[in-house]
């Protein structure tokens, strides 16, 4: 599936309706009786699952069944502390084997029909949840594609030409019939529309021509940027604007949230701390997703902001088998396969650490804004024409780099006045990047 | 003069005219286009017309075009948690140690992402190093390949009927207690077990149960020079030999750089003696006799061909020369050994003779001859003794004989005795008189097929272990990688039987802290583990074996096994103790020797370069890797002295025995040798400087149990391995066998040896002179050419149709020794590893396709040149030629080129490329660009050198290349280096020079912000030599040694005269005799 997300503002307006359009008619349904699921997450889905894992509190899918009864379940929910302290035994059990942890007392907060409903909801399992079961599966979102729209337009206009054409042929052949009928003379037998089109190409040789040859030059260029394009995942739409591959990702990361610049909300986090390699190897890396667990062990599911910060969260947990009941990395552990953005072919060697430490090149350079990203975009075209190009322009960070202080002389030699770059000491032979 | 010399690299080559015609263009193989398009007769038959299949052909093209223009969605799966120690993209290396029974080598391992990929040596170690760098040999280079083997066992099998069935290791460990506890009699059969904890777990095994033995069995035995030294000086044990400090080496029929006792060693010594400079104008003599035409006697400056049988006379004329007490009945050779027993009286102390027999009594009298030299304690160590070789032949064959008697369980350990023990032995035979059989083979093989349990034993590289092979010297071998099977120590296995449940790891830590010579453990063994070898002062040592629990059931008998026990016996001893304590009088030595009679036609059974003793006949980076001499890849066959070949009338030779050499390459006839009873039928090879009458056949060959492709290769002639009652030994000189033609049987082989025939073939390829030359004028045979202009005689150099380039930062090139090149082909494999070569197999070989990016050319050449006929004037003009093109079949001389891309200044391929796929580089590189090529070909076509390989198939993804190709399967392909491209269908590759080892040294440099150090920056070629002939570096860093190399008067380049201007020179070969010409 094409993994593009171009999107026209048309669309989206459309897509903006229709989710709001969506909304309205869950919003209005959810007068009608209390909703369990909205409940759930608002009140609940903080430290218990719908499935049989264990959060904070046990996970809840069967919970019904477990309980002594639903007079039970209402009791606990509404003050567990007050339970407990009237001697239930089943209380007390369920209170030691979480860890003597007290759960919040809801009090009236809740009625009985809510509490009714959330257990109804969770009992079932909740929904197919993303608790990190599908991680390794996961795959790129579809993104609307709206190239084949157009294609469905040109499409539309052409036939709705056509039927122009040959409803003004009918008209015309019928004219003709009525002229004849009324001049008295024969019918003149009509031609066959393609024998007519010939007819009227051969009487309209230069227009024919002309028509060609605009077409042909269309096609041609319309051909070499198509050309161009191929394998290229980011396009230039305005100058220093790029619109590129952005996948979604098994865990929906924000570079944004977590690079991005305090003032914006962001965590300022530098990349290196994430992206280690840069400095000692050819690849920057996908760092471990144990490194997240250097913050996400404090920043947990109970801090996070958003219902959808916590089944991200909980989606680290799944990958590093944290228990967040234990504290431990106790549970098995499920590598995560993330879909690659920035790809260069095999046939390319290309080193993270020659152009940040030797070149002293931004990382931005070469992949955009991501402090701003709240998805990775490739906002690059990374094509060899692109990376010579730089070569050609960008000097050589020679200053108090002993390798280069005798090249320098001879360069300056040669070069005079000139900037060094790239390419001069050699920077677009074939085997610095291809062997 | 030197110019005059023809060189040739095979017979055919020589002689045939139309082979020449063939051979002019890189591609001169007929095109097998309907073997791809199949049946003929169906092609002619079909409607598809030409325009027709230009519509498929459009169509498809496409089709492929549309296909291509979406890039699939690529997944990338970091660690959950990184190990501390990789970061991705980045080698780690560790220091381990490879040990098989037969070759030792301390190695460092390159992994990349937890995947060993590369071996190199560990320079640390005295016996792979000197301390700055190493050398290793192509077998040990290959062992990386092995343990991605996916024929290789994946768990612990049971035998039951004729089936296989999965056992899980608690099982056997269940069923086995039992069984060994019930046992009259236990035979541990092993090959040499050089480490000291193995020992170790073995005594604790045979403490558990009753009668157990332990018996030392190498497939090539060195049993001769153990009694030889336990007769001569009391003590059986190997010493070790210092051929640096010899000036004068005589062999006798030992091929000691490449296969003798620890030829990687030797191999480094003897290229020290080899290199000769502006300061060094010396170097050694070696003499040797030899049967069949070794890589040690092509290197030899006189080289005296002899029967195997004679060998023995040799010695001891060589004795009796000397002043000896022995002599021989009847004098062979007299005037050469002449010759060589007055370079030796000169060379007192300083000289070394050594034999490759097996036979105790030709090493009583070598050992004498030494003694005699007053080699021991100057050219020989016996203070350091070879502790890698103590296989007891006659502890063998005792064992052997009571299978069934006193001994009932055989459990084998890294040995195939069913494959290599002497025919007259029986083994196969014996063992069914066992009750219970046990073998921790890694394969279902020849011996372990026949056994009732396999337990496989870790790969060496995952594999935990100690070793002790030199006195004084341990070292540590680590696993890089964790066991990819579910496989265990064997160690851990006797172990478990004796009741320790300790794993092995474990149980070495706490045999060395228990013999540690500091306190701080953790630290000396973490230091020891990193470095891979640890030297200790000799107090140490024997404490720490005396610290070693021994063997508890070891008969007397088996003395060898306790060598490393003994304390060695002073150098101020050994006159004393001479010729006094031995079994075997230096007199009933020359009796022995005396009694050997010599029939029509002898047997020598020698080992290849490549295969060694057969352990790893499943690697094809080894199957692949073309013989030094024969140039014959993949195949073991009969060697014989073209005359033989000619009295035996095969190839229907009568009177000229070079009418149809061209065709033999394709096809060579079938003989059938009887040798000890055993009949092997394998095809003929024609070799020069064969000794008459003798014929050679190499072990390793003939496997069952791996794959078709490699079970189809080659016969078995370990069977054929005599057994010398009065020296209790094993026999590979077989003095009397028959050789029968069988009709019109034929069998194709592969060989290289005439691929890629270099423009101008067989004129000023090589620059030779002699060291008397040499030391009066640094420039002896090597002048500069020059070339006939308008302006007169102008030096080639000056004249030239291109302009120079500007070389401003780095002029990267390489110099290659022709004088301590030894030919041993440990590059080729390297290079291989490196660069991800492809496999192709012995169909591809026969048609030209070998893909290796190196190959070493080895010429023979004639021994008389015009100017030495000319002075004689005893013939006319035609008659000279007719005699200087003859080649000398008896004994030609023979040098070893290695040849890659010659990187070329001026490089004619990058001018004929037509989309510029091939061009330079400002360092002086010959860039291959296999993205951009379309495989036009023109680049390979015209390559004066024809070094560019051209990939015919997918040679990774193809079915066809299924069984050879290691890159087939997704195990296999676990060792390709990562920072070079796989190249596929249709693209022209060679040699980069291993720009990707450039690049990475060049950025190291720049990260410490400093020039790269000269040495830092190795090719695969140039790490892995063993004698350093191969020197890599920047010509533009003044100090650099190949700067010193490129300014001396032996540098020359290949085919200077063209004006192409090369990366790669040579340095001449300097021979140490008085004609560089005749051989003898």
């Amino acid at each position: 599936m094409k993994s593009h997300q171009w999107q026209n503002a048309q669309s989206r307006r459309f897509v903006v309706l229709f989710t709001l359009a969506i909304s309205l008619f869950f919003s209005i349904s959810a007068f009608a009786a209390p909703d369990g699921k909205a409940l759930f997450k608002s009140k609940c889905g903080s430290c218990h699952y719908t499935n049989d894992q264990v959060l904070t509190g046990p996970g809840l899918q069967g919970v019904l069944g477990r309980v002594p009864s639903p007079e039970w379940a209402r009791a606990w929910v509404h003050d567990n502390n007050k339970l407990r302290a009237s001697g239930d035994a089943y209380a007390a059990s369920i209170f030691a084997k979480f860890g003597g942890k007290t759960m919040t007392v809801f009090g009236t907060d809740l009625t009985d029909e809510e509490i009714d409903a959330i257990l109804a909801y969770a009992d079932k399992g909740g929904d197919p949840k993303p608790t990190g079961q599908n991680l390794a599966t996961a795959t790129t979102t579809a993104a609307t594609d709206n190239s084949g729209d157009n294609l469905f337009i040109i499409v539309i206009i052409l036939v709705v030409l056509i039927g122009i054409i040959a409803i003004l042929r009918y008209t015309k052949i019928n004219l003709r019939n009525a002229l004849a009928e009324k001049e008295g003379r024969a019918e003149e037998p009509a031609l066959p529309f393609l024998e007519a089109s010939k007819d009227w190409m051969n009487n309209n040789k230069r227009k024919v021509a002309l028509m060609g040859f605009l077409l042909f030059c269309c096609l041609i260029v319309k051909g070499w940027y198509a050309l161009k394009g191929i394998g290229v995942y980011a396009e230039e739409v305005h100058p220093d604007e790029w619109v590129g591959y952005h996948p979604s990702q098994p865990i929906n990361f924000s570079h944004k949230i977590h690079a991005g610049d305090v003032a914006n909300g962001g965590n300022g986090i530098q990349c290196q701390y994430c992206h280690s390699g840069v400095d000692h190897s050819k690849t920057a890396g996908i760092p471990p997703v144990m490194v997240c667990m250097n913050c996400h062990k404090v920043i947990s599911q109970n801090q996070a902001g958003t219902d959808e910060s916590k089944t991200e969260i909980a989606k680290i947990y799944y990958a590093t088998g944290w228990d967040p009941v234990t504290k431990t990395f106790s549970l098995p552990q499920h590598p995560v396969q993330w879909n690659k953005v920035h790809v260069l072919p095999d046939h390319v060697f290309f080193s993270h650490q020659q152009h940040v430490v030797v070149g002293k090149q931004q990382c931005e350079t070469c992949h955009g804004d991501v402090k701003s990203m709240t998805t990775v975009e490739q906002q690059r075209p990374l094509t060899m024409g692109w990376c010579i190009n730089c070569h050609r322009t960008t000097p050589v960070a020679m200053d108090g780099n002993g390798y280069y202080t005798a090249l320098h002389e001879k360069m300056k030699e040669k070069y005079k006045d000139q900037t060094i770059t790239v390419s001069m000491v050699g920077g677009i032979e074939c085997s610095r990047c291809h062997y | 003069m030197a110019n005059e010399t023809k060189y040739w690299k095979g017979i055919a080559q020589l002689n045939d005219e139309k082979f020449v015609e063939k051979h002019q263009s890189e591609f001169a193989e007929y095109i097998p286009v309907e073997e791809f398009i199949g049946d003929s007769a169906k092609m002619e038959s079909s409607s598809t017309n030409r325009r027709d299949f230009l519509k498929f052909l459009g169509f498809s093209t496409v089709a492929a075009t549309l296909a291509a223009c979406e890039t699939p969605v690529m997944k990338t799966m970091p660690y959950v948690q990184r190990p501390e120690e990789i970061i991705p993209g980045v080698a780690n290396w560790y220091a381990s140690t490879f040990f098989d029974g037969h070759d030792y080598a301390s190695v460092l391992v390159k992994t990349r992402e937890g995947r060993p990929i590369k071996i190199e040596a560990n320079p640390l170690s005295k016996i792979t190093g000197d301390g700055k760098r190493g050398g290793l040999n192509a077998r040990v280079q290959s062992s990386v390949l092995s343990l991605y083997d996916s024929t290789r066992l994946q768990g612990a099998k049971m035998k039951n009927g004729s089936a296989w069935v999965s056992k899980s290791w608690q099982d056997a460990d269940a069923a086995l207690g039992p069984k060994f506890a019930q046992s009259k009699g236990i035979a541990i059969i092993s090959s040499t077990i050089a480490s000291p904890s193995t020992k170790a777990a073995i005594a604790e095994f045979a403490a558990k149960y009753k009668n157990v033995r332990h018996v030392t069995y190498d497939a090539i035995s060195y049993s001769g020079i153990l009694k030889a030294n336990n007769s001569t000086f009391g003590s059986a044990f190997i010493p070790t030999y210092n051929f640096d400090k010899a000036d004068v080496i005589v062999s006798l029929g030992c091929d000691f750089l490449v296969n003798w006792l620890s030829p990687v060693e030797h191999a480094r010594q003897y290229g020290l003696t080899r290199k000769v400079g502006t300061d060094k104008k010396a170097m050694s003599k070696h003499y040797q006799f030899e049967s069949i035409l070794s890589v040690t006697g092509s290197n030899a400056d006189e080289r005296f061909p002899v029967k195997p049988s004679q060998l023995g006379a040799v010695a001891l004329g060589i004795l009796s020369g000397l002043g000896g007490s022995a002599s021989a009945s009847a004098a062979v050779m007299t005037k050469e050994v002449g010759k060589v027993v007055d370079a030796l009286k000169n060379a007192k102390g300083k000289a070394l003779v050594v034999s490759g027999s097996n036979d105790p009594a030709i090493q009583v009298v070598v050992n004498e001859i030494n003694r005699t030299l007053g080699s021991y304690g100057t050219t020989i160590n016996t203070d350091i003794k070879d502790l890698t070789h103590q296989g007891d032949d006659s502890a063998f064959k005792k064992a052997v004989d009571d299978f069934g008697t006193a001994i009932d369980t055989v459990i084998f350990y890294n040995t195939n005795p069913v494959y290599s023990a002497p025919g007259a032995l029986k083994f196969a035979d014996a063992m069914k008189k066992l009750s219970l059989r046990v073998s921790f083979a890694s394969h279902t093989d020849e011996t372990a097929s026949a056994c009732d349990w396999i337990l496989p034993d870790h790969h060496y590289l995952e594999a935990w272990n100690d070793y002790y092979p030199r006195t004084r010297q341990f070292s540590l071998q680590q696993p890089a990688i964790r066991p990819l099977f579910d496989t265990r120590h064997a160690q851990e296995s006797f172990l478990t039987w004796a009741g320790n449940n300790s794993d092995y790891h474990s149980y070495i830590q706490k045999m060395w802290k228990m013999n540690a010579p500091v306190m701080d453990f953790t630290s000396y063994w973490n230091n020891s583990v990193r470095d891979g070898v640890v030297d200790m002062p000799m107090a140490v040592v024997v404490d720490k074996q005396d610290a070693n629990p021994k063997p508890a059931a070891k008969p007397a008998a088996d003395s060898t096994a306790n060598v490393n026990a003994q304390t060695p016996p002073p150098n101020a001893m050994l006159d004393a103790v001479a010729f006094t304590g031995g079994t075997l009088s230096l007199s009933d030595a020359a009796s022995q020797i005396n009694a050997i009679k010599g029939g029509t036609y002898e047997l020598s059974i020698y080992q290849k370069t490549s295969m060694g003793s057969g352990n790893q006949s499943q690697n094809p980076w080894l199957q692949e890797m073309p013989d030094p001499i024969t140039k014959i890849t993949w195949d073991n066959y009969v060697t014989m002295n073209p005359s033989d070949v000619q009295a035996l009338k095969l190839f229907g030779v009568e009177d000229d025995i070079l009418v149809r050499f061209d065709e033999l390459e394709d096809a060579l006839d079938i003989v059938e040798v009887t040798a000890n009873g055993v009949k092997t039928k394998l095809p003929v090879w024609f070799q020069p400087g064969q000794t008459k009458g003798t014929i050679g056949i190499a072990v390793g060959y003939g496997r069952t149990g791996f794959n078709e492709v490699i079970d189809a290769v080659g016969k078995n002639i370990y069977p054929s391995v005599g057994w010398n009652e009065a020296g209790g030994t094993m026999e590979y000189n077989v003095y009397n066998v028959s050789v029968a033609a069988t009709g019109d049987e034929q069998h194709e082989i592969a060989s290289t040896q005439v691929h890629g025939t270099i423009m101008g073939r067989n004129e000023d390829l090589l620059r030779e002179t002699t060291l008397t030359n040499y030391s009066k004028d640094e420039r002896a045979g090597n002048p500069k050419p020059t070339m006939e202009t308008y302006a007169g005689e102008k030096d080639v150099e000056d004249v030239n149709l291109w302009n120079s380039f500007e070389r401003p930062n780095h002029k990267w090139a390489l110099a290659i020794d022709l004088n301590s090149c030894i030919g041993c082909g440990a590059c080729v494999v390297s290079c291989n590893a490196e660069n991800n070569v492809a496999v192709v197999g012995k169909d591809q070989v026969r048609r030209s396709r070998e893909m290796h990016w190196i190959r070493i050319d080895r010429y023979y050449s004639s021994d008389t040149v015009k100017e030495v006929e000319e002075d004689k004037g005893d013939m006319g003009t035609k008659e000279m030629y007719r005699k200087m093109e003859s080649p000398t079949f008896d004994n030609p001389k023979v040098v070893f080129q290695p040849l890659m891309c010659q990187h070329c200044n001026h490089a004619p391929c990058e001018t004929v490329c037509p989309v510029l796929a091939t061009n330079h580089s400002s360092e002086g590189l010959n860039q291959m660009v296999y993205n951009r090529c379309v495989g036009t070909r023109y680049c390979a076509n015209n390559c004066p050198f024809k070094v560019r390989r051209f990939n015919w198939f997918n040679y990774v993804e193809y079915d066809k290349f299924k069984d050879i190709n290691p890159a087939q399967d997704l195990l296999g392909r676990m060792v390709l280096n990562p920072d070079v491209v796989v190249r596929s269908r249709g693209v022209m590759e060679k040699c980069s020079m291993c720009v990707q080892r450039i690049q990475a040294g060049k950025l190291d440099a720049k990260k410490a912000s400093r020039r790269p150090i000269d040495g830092e920056i190795q090719t695969a070629c140039s790490q892995s030599c063993p004698t350093n002939a191969i020197i890599f570096g920047d010509l533009n860093d003044d100090k650099s040694e190949v700067s010193a190399w490129y300014n001396s008067g032996r540098k020359f380049e290949m085919l200077e005269e063209l004006g192409v201007r090369p990366s790669v020179f040579y340095l001449t070969k300097v021979w140490n005799r008085e004609d560089e010409n005749a051989h003898v």
